[in-house]
């Protein structure tokens, strides 16, 4: 039985989409349950760093049919040069994923272009490139401590949880790497971002190698390695800022993909008519843990402050309803959804309805095979659809949006733009900077507004092929309606240029399919999340471990 | 140089933009000039010679290939005449979106070449004229019939010269770098040696 999924209109506010949390869907989770049930096998066949820190080391994960390595290069960065925006021209540490594993000649070449990033050029062997900075903080507190023979102090790990964290993963032919589709076909890399996380693991476990490796050369025999509980407590940080947004806008039919599976799997559970015994009891369990998480999420963002007080509230009143809650009549999961409506924040709401599938690995994991991409044909525009049909789905997507006054200020006071400057994605001030002339199209609500309008001038019955030839102007706006057809959750419904836009809603819906955790907002466009802490390592991990790693233990 | 097709792609729609096109036909002109690409062609030389012609002179290959697009059930088992159009090869990626619609072969002939396009491959008989012609195409024909291919090519090694003609185009897409653009527009600000 199929219940009935929410609709877009509750589910692609921007509130909502920047309070989602992590699923068993997270694209994390989809890869190390994968490595851990195909018996993935992880080396490192180099690990050639000095005592300064220069050098680089090669990590290789084996899988059934292919080996993917990632190729790491340590720096010695001036602290001036630290920068986590897409300006900076130095990094602690940069890396490619290759394809494969490489040879000498490989790795020289990579040597003279991977650490120049964005200014250099890789090749269809490469199928990821990225960067990371340490977080100073930490990184000087472990190598002192090691390097003494001491452990690191775990409250000051659980502050900030990483020792590095990457600042862009460049991915589908960037910078001259293989395009997505050399790799779509193989079935480890079919779910989306599965090369970007997988080189993400792999970089958790150089950075972990390269700390130990910087105390033994401070310390000597002096020197002991890291307490492997406190290294799993370790994740790898990211750094995001608002070029994460422009590709929710972007990928329409892909973001579809992934909310409508999340969305599929939660009607799904909502429609079981009972939960047996032990999915109450694992439910009951991993409600814990994750509030074991959330008591390690730090920001000092006062939006975020505000939300994670209210998310800890949300928690005990689940907790103290679930005390009182009578599992047996019909359809416990839907009652439970039901009663959070009223009952919890969106947070609170969005961290439920992740936490409910966790029981059901046969109903829900299966959609994670659906959250590609595969439809090139979407692009193509059907020119004889009529006028009134194009109106209608215009409606369906954007009828909130037809009737706001968009020539007031606080309506489109934004604009987007890309930068001459290492083409950073910015968000501007329409009335306040020169920056409307390169606006890019991010703003579909509006479009949609301006397009509707026109379109309201024309025959009902007229196809839009006509209407196309007097009005060129709209064309990307009846390309995004006839996707939104058949991709109803590839449409925000906010307007993504008002005032009052929050563009970190938009980063943390993406990141939160990755599987991110802790997300702290450094500003209203600019986020800092965790990934990956608590996992096992590579060599450490099983099908036990590979799937509720996400979920911290409580530690004695 | 080697460039991966997303890469063109992404210039090219850039380019467009640059050039003045509207951004629906700017995505037009990525998905075209990779689609050339992907087919062995310089689709970067040909969209470079698209976007600099005389507009006097020749029909945009960009709209008047958009518009065949839009009319492709229309042109179901039709021959259709084309005035002169600017880098004409650069009409064939629609050619390929009308057969994607009808099920059809399409077929396009230009000054003696022949060019036929099932929408995912494509038969040239030879180079297509990169001066303004005249087109003739004819919808129609079984696509299972279509053989002597070319091969797909995974990445593209454009002229040098057209793929900076793209750059400058689509440098054109970019704000000019100032502090106060540096320093508001990405939000950041905050020092990041923490």
């Amino acid at each position: 039985m199929m219940s009935k999924v929410r609709s877009p209109e509750i589910v692609m506010r921007l509130s909502r989409l920047g309070s989602l949390h992590q699923c068993r869907l997270s694209f994390m989770r989809q890869l190390t349950r994968r490595m851990a049930a195909e018996n993935w096998r992880f080396s490192r066949p180099v690990f050639d760093i000095d005592a300064a820190g220069v050098g680089h080391a090669v990590y290789t994960a084996a899988g059934p049919e292919r080996s993917y390595s990632l190729v790491a290069f340590a720096h010695d960065l001036p602290p001036e040069m630290r920068s986590d925006r897409v300006i900076a021209t130095a990094w602690d540490a940069t890396f490619t994923l290759f394809d494969g594993i490489p040879t000498k000649a490989d790795i020289d070449r990579l040597s003279r272009n991977v650490p120049l990033q964005e200014a250099g050029r890789v090749s269809q062997s490469e199928i990821s490139v990225s960067r990371a900075n340490r977080s100073v903080r930490l990184w000087e507190h472990f190598v002192d401590a090691l390097s003494q023979g001491r452990q690191p102090d775990p409250q000051r790990v659980a502050a900030v949880g990483y020792l590095m964290r990457t600042t862009a993963v460049y991915g589908s032919g960037k910078l001259g790497a293989a395009d997505r589709e050399i790799i779509a076909g193989r079935p480890e890399m079919a779910a989306p971002f599965q090369a970007e996380m997988l080189s993400v693991y792999l970089t958790r476990w150089f950075v972990r190698d390269l700390v130990e490796h910087m105390a033994r050369m401070r310390g000597g025999d002096t020197a002991v390695p890291l307490d492997p509980a406190l290294a799993r407590c370790l994740g790898i940080g990211n750094s995001t800022g608002l070029g994460m947004a422009p590709f929710i806008v972007n990928h329409p039919v892909l973001f579809n993909n992934w909310i409508r599976a999340r969305e599929e799997a939660i009607a799904t559970v909502r429609a079981l008519a009972r939960a047996s015994d032990r999915a109450q009891a694992q439910f009951t369990d991993l409600l814990t843990r994750s509030g074991l998480s959330v008591a390690k999420w730090h920001s000092e963002h006062p939006l975020q402050i505000a939300k994670l007080a209210q998310l800890k509230a949300d928690l005990a009143a689940l907790r103290q309803h679930l005390g009182a809650f009578d599992w047996s009549p019909e359809a416990p999961w839907d009652r439970l959804m039901h009663w959070a409506e009223g009952a919890l924040s969106e947070e609170g709401q969005e961290l439920l309805a992740s936490l409910i599938l966790e029981p059901y690995p046969d109903l829900v994991d299966g959609l994670g095979a659906t959250m590609a991409d595969d439809t090139p044909d979407a692009f193509i525009i059907d020119g004889a659809m009529t006028v009134a049909e194009m109106r209608r789905l215009i409606e369906a997507s954007f009828g909130w949006a037809l009737d706001l006054d968009w020539s007031a200020r606080e309506t489109c006071a934004r604009a987007w733009y890309v930068s001459e400057e290492k083409l950073e994605p910015r968000l501007g001030e329409r009335f306040e900077e020169p920056v409307e002339a390169y606006e890019q199209p991010l703003a579909p609500a509006r479009d949609a507004a301006l397009a509707h309008r026109a379109l309201c001038d024309r025959d009902a019955d007229q196809p839009i092929s006509v209407f196309l030839q007097a009005h060129p102007e709209h064309r990307h706006t009846l390309r995004r309606a006839q996707i939104s057809a058949s991709a109803p959750y590839g449409e925000i419904r906010s307007n993504t240029i008002a005032a009052d836009l929050m563009p970190i809603d938009m980063l943390r819906a993406k990141l939160s399919f990755f599987g991110a955790t802790h997300f702290d907002p450094r500003s209203d466009r600019w986020v800092r999340i965790c990934m990956y802490a608590d996992a096992p390592y590579p060599p450490d991990l099983t099908a036990r471990n590979a799937d509720f790693w996400v979920y911290p233990e409580a530690t004695a | 140089m080697s460039f991966a097709l997303n890469e063109v792609e992404a210039t090219a729609k850039k380019a467009a933009r640059g050039a003045g096109h509207p951004w629906g036909l700017a995505e037009e002109a990525g998905k075209a000039t990779r689609w050339l690409c992907a087919q062995g062609l310089d689709g970067v030389a040909i969209l470079s010679t698209a976007l600099s012609r005389d507009p006097s002179a020749a029909a945009c290959p960009l709209a008047e290939g958009a518009a065949l697009s839009d009319r492709a059930a229309a042109l179901a088992g039709q021959e259709t005449l084309l005035a002169e159009v600017a880098a004409p090869a650069m009409v064939l990626p629609f050619a390929a979106l009308v057969a994607r619609q009808t099920g059809q072969c399409v077929t396009v002939e230009c000054k003696g070449a022949w060019a036929t396009t099932d929408g995912r491959r494509l038969r040239l008989s030879a180079t297509f004229p990169a001066a303004p012609a005249p087109l003739r195409l004819l919808c129609g024909g079984d696509p299972g019939a279509l053989d002597d291919l070319r091969p797909m090519a995974t990445r593209a090694t454009p002229d040098d010269v057209a793929w900076q003609t793209l750059e400058r185009l689509a440098h054109r897409t970019y704000a000019p770098a100032t502090e106060e653009s540096r320093m508001r527009g990405a939000g950041a600000g905050l020092s990041d040696n923490d």
